[in-house]
């Protein structure tokens, strides 16, 4: 049977891998991802589901679903001609993906779905850091954050319900990790850019700390997300996360401008 | 309305090479065959990010008119720009306000 083996939330800055070779010195987040990276190395994972939430080049207002599985053989990215780092070609789990489609409709999850990718910065610079060879397949499972409406924290947390039992009644010899890309508040292009909401950021580190994922859930509402800048809601994708890993509390989280590192190890 | 259609001018100009070279070239002329009100026309041609702001183009697409310098717009007046029309909150600094930049009423 597979087995989650490790969840780990990371951010995914554009800019990083750029950052990182041109700073005199460490950068915070490159150690980070570095700390996290050892987590992974460690728990050895088969494939990654990693949660994520298209910015406007897999997906346009034209179709913009709410949920939707990464189905695809093999994808490319980032697509961004204005993102420096190396072009990549990821491999996908398309046996796993129609299986966690199906799963998902059975349990009330209208899942869509799309075997053809595009992916982006926000997709590509986790895995960048932690599937470096990029052997290891991926699932990529979108939310729709950024498309007002979005779906709610509530049902993000459900959705992370749902892909655990997936995973624990999935037939295969898989080990599997999940990955959450996305920061806890930003604002990226908006009125508020360069502006922390440090009183949200500690709310959020605090209820995740503690493992009060529903209270999260409870609180991470539209407006509140909004508040904290027009890219706060990628925080969906934490929650999804939080669905996932149970009664588990995070082994480290940190935080860095906004940003969130964390892991879950879960064997 | 057609906010959708400003959407889509940017997004395409981040996602279709062809279509970016057009707006490089002659962006006047790209833009024309969008069904765009004359007041969206007037905004985006001026680079009034303020004013599409407020008009409801979403902020991913108006960075690209930094990003790609369309328009007149780039990274030092965007900022300056898109806060155009909305206010300074000083209840921000007491800890009463979420946002230190509202729109004005």
């Amino acid at each position: 049977m597979a087995k989650l083996v490790l969840a780990a939330g990371v951010p995914h800055p554009p800019r990083l891998v750029r950052e990182i070779a041109d700073a005199p010195g460490q950068l915070r987040a490159e150690s980070l991802m570095k700390q996290v990276r050892t987590y992974f190395e460690k728990a050895a994972p088969d494939v990654i589901i990693e949660v994520d939430s298209d910015h406007f080049v897999n997906f346009f207002y034209n179709n913009v679903p709410a949920f939707c599985v990464g189905a695809a053989q093999e994808s490319e990215g980032p697509q961004e001609i204005w993102c420096p780092m190396p072009k990549y070609v990821v491999q996908g789990h398309v046996p796993m993906a129609k299986s966690l489609l199906s799963f998902g409709l059975k349990s009330n999850f209208d899942l869509a779905v799309a075997e053809e990718l595009r992916l982006d910065h926000s997709m590509m610079v986790p895995l960048h850091f932690l599937n470096p060879s990029m052997e290891i397949p991926v699932v990529p499972l979108y939310t729709n954050g950024f498309a007002a409406p979005t779906p709610t924290a509530r049902r993000c947390y459900s959705l992370g319900r749902m892909v655990r039992r997936f995973i624990d009644q999935w037939d295969a010899n898989q080990r599997v990790a999940i990955i959450a890309s996305g920061c806890f508040a930003m604002d990226v292009g908006g009125p508020l850019r360069g502006w922390t909401d440090e009183q949200w950021v500690t709310t959020v580190s605090e209820l995740l700390e503690t493992g009060r994922y529903q209270a999260l859930a409870r609180r991470a509402t539209a407006q509140r997300m909004a508040a904290a800048g027009n890219n706060s809601t990628e925080l969906l994708n934490w929650i999804t996360l939080t669905g996932a890993v149970g009664d588990v509390r995070p082994l480290f989280l940190e935080n860095d401008n906004g940003n969130g590192y964390a892991v879950w190890e879960l064997e | 309305m057609s906010i959708y259609h400003l959407n889509k001018i940017l997004y395409r100009t981040d996602n279709d090479a062809e279509f970016r070279k057009r707006m490089k070239v002659d962006p006047h002329g790209a833009v024309e065959e969008f069904p765009l009100s004359g007041g969206e026309l007037e905004a985006l041609v001026t680079g009034d990010v303020g004013a599409l702001y407020r008009m409801g183009v979403h902020t991913f697409f108006l960075n690209h008119l930094a990003r790609y310098e369309l328009f007149g717009v780039n990274r030092d007046n965007y900022l300056a720009r898109i806060r155009d029309g909305m206010e300074y909150d000083e209840r921000f600094e007491l800890g009463q306000m979420p946002m230190q930049y509202v729109p004005k009423e």
